[in-house]
């Protein structure tokens, strides 16, 4: 039980879910808001990281202008993608951005000159050297935790990922209640209407996805920051598609909804790790890192039975035609 | 009347689906201010030109002009900003939004509705924003739908729906309104309704209707001159009178007599 009463454990939790509400906030613009099914979330997360890192160890840049650059890079890889692909109709432009998404992947693991390749940003510098970027950021976060009067840099961490997370919120919410909001809205419901009474639909379109690669990006860089090192199978499809789980038990176009799927997802996710008794123990342990991804699915199974608009979610939105 | 040009010319529109041919050199004129009914049977291309018309179909070849212009090759948002407006068979209201919304969303040039406008001019973004509400209001009391501002549009119904469509309309203040079959659906109440308000329109506005419709006798009640297609073709143009007893509309509505 030691572990369960630990605070840094705990914190590790709460850090974690931060994480994922900013990275699943993008999802919310993209898809809750505006209609678009974007398979591909976890791509910005790499492009700002890896950015920021190579920006860091190869060309020497201080680490917060790296960290600006790479939130750009990630905007301008959803600007892109958009170009090219928002005109595919809804499922076909799903389809593209897994695609997208697993370039990005594969380009992160191939190109070792350019990122390390497998051996993840360890190998980013010159043979022979460990290389890491996040030395600013460890100096930046005992700066904090000396003026919270904190002890622990996990606390520190939880501290500062919960409140970029809560004002990205906050931002989000009081954006999508424009005039602007309420034109992704009528997208989202019927993108043809939209088009009839003059809204440029596909620009919008565009500025929903570049927006939440945007949140992505800063997503990937608090990744980066709290793991400090990071390899491309950081970057699998999994975790775009946790992004969704986080939606779905939230609810869909409802901004608040998303710290609470991601509390609720982390605390899962890490609470299957007491599982240690029977009939768990049946599994080796390494099975039962699968369970929590069984027990995610079942809970998704039965809130869509029970409940499918999500905790949050409006089920009048989900039945009128 | 006749010798100002024309606010909307169709002139020679070709537009093919695979093999078949569903406007094949369609050619009529609008005049600004009538009331203009496009009629014909199933299949003679009436709906193909109107979404044409309204740009969400690019014609094959042939010219679209408004107001003198050429919008043939414009997209659907800029026809709309252009002030030709169009509803739909099945009115498309925004059904998970509120009644009222559905009325905000169409708002001309709202600086509201653009990132840079709601960050450089937020002052003048919540001054339309008023104006707007204002005029909703306004608009919703017209069509007798301000008890449901707030209702979600999808709980309305079909000729409630219809009403929204039409006050939506009304809020971009278009010159050219495009109406496919607007009394498909509605009760015999609601279509006398509905027909006051294109002819208020008409008179208080000076907006000018294209109306695709099945219903022969609301087209002769309302319409100034009546468009008749055939296989794609504009088969005759003139007014209700010289339409309802031409030979060629009678056959091409019950085939040839023997």
């Amino acid at each position: 039980m030691s572990i369960l009463a630990s605070g840094g454990f705990w914190a590790f939790v709460g850090v974690v879910a931060g994480i994922y509400t900013i990275l699943a906030l993008g999802l919310q613009v993209q898809f809750g808001f505006a209609g678009l099914l974007n398979f591909g979330q976890v791509a910005f997360m790499a492009i700002a990281a890896y950015t920021m890192a190579i920006l860091v160890v190869k060309e020497g840049w201080s680490m917060w202008l790296a960290a600006a650059l790479g939130i750009a890079a990630a905007t301008v890889g959803g600007l892109l993608l958009g170009l090219t692909s928002l005109r595919l109709r809804a499922d076909y432009f799903a389809i593209v951005t897994i695609a997208f998404s697993e370039i990005v992947r594969y380009v992160a693991t191939n190109d070792t000159a350019l990122t390390g390749g497998t051996q993840g940003t360890i190998a980013l510098g010159r043979v022979g050297t460990a290389s890491q970027y996040n030395g600013q950021w460890s100096s930046f976060e005992s700066g904090v935790e000396h003026a919270l009067g904190f002890s622990s840099s996990d606390a520190t961490m939880l501290v500062i990922v919960w409140f970029v997370a809560l004002v990205l919120l906050l931002l989000t919410w009081l954006g999508l209640r424009t005039p602007w909001g309420r034109v992704l809205r009528a997208i989202r419901d019927d993108e043809e209407a939209a088009a009839a009474l003059g809204k440029n639909t596909f620009a919008y379109k565009l500025q929903a996805l570049a927006l939440g690669a945007a949140l992505g990006g800063i997503a990937g860089l608090f990744y980066a920051w709290e793991f400090s090192f990071f390899s491309p199978d950081d970057f699998q499809p999994l975790l775009t598609f946790f992004a969704w789980m986080i939606l779905l038990l939230g609810g869909l176009g409802r901004v608040w909804a998303v710290p609470l799927g991601a509390g609720i997802f982390g605390i899962v996710f890490a609470g299957t790790r007491f599982l240690n008794f029977a009939p768990f123990t049946w599994f080796g342990s390494d099975g039962r890192a699968y369970l929590r991804l069984i027990i995610i699915g079942l809970i998704i199974v039965i809130l869509v039975l029970v409940r499918p608009q999500g905790l949050l979610g409006n089920k009048r939105e989900m039945v009128l035609e | 009347m006749r010798a100002s040009s024309p606010l909307l010319e169709v002139d020679g529109v070709v537009r093919t689906f695979g093999g078949v041919r569903a406007v094949d050199g369609a050619s009529f004129t609008v005049e600004a201010g009538s009331i203009t009914g496009l009629i014909g049977p199933n299949g003679a291309g009436k709906s193909t030109l109107f979404a044409i018309v309204a740009g969400s179909l690019k014609p094959d070849s042939g010219r679209i002009l408004f107001a003198g212009r050429r919008i043939d090759r414009r997209p659907a948002y800029r026809v709309a900003r252009a002030g030709i407006v169009r509803t739909y068979q099945a009115a498309r209201v925004l059904t998970r939004m509120s009644v009222l919304d559905n009325l905000l969303i169409a708002s001309k040039g709202h600086p509201g509705e653009r990132l840079r406008g709601l960050l450089l001019r937020p002052l003048a973004a919540r001054a339309h924003e008023r104006r707007t509400l204002v005029r909703a209001h306004a608009l919703l009391e017209l069509v007798r739908l301000d008890a449901h501002a707030h209702a979600y549009a999808g709980t309305l119904s079909g000729g409630q729906r219809k009403l929204l469509d039409l006050a939506r309309v009304l809020m971009l203040e278009p010159s050219l309104v495009l109406l496919d079959e607007p009394m498909a659906g509605v009760s015999p109440a609601l279509r006398v309704e509905l027909l006051e308000h294109i002819l208020a329109l008409r008179r208080d506005r000076e907006i000018t209707f294209l109306i695709v419709e099945h219903d022969l006798e609301f087209v002769m009640r309302a319409a100034d001159r009546v468009v008749v297609m055939n296989e794609g073709k504009v088969l005759l143009d003139g007014t209700p009178d010289e339409v309802r007893w031409d030979e060629r509309v009678i056959e091409a509505y019950l085939g040839r007599a023997r």
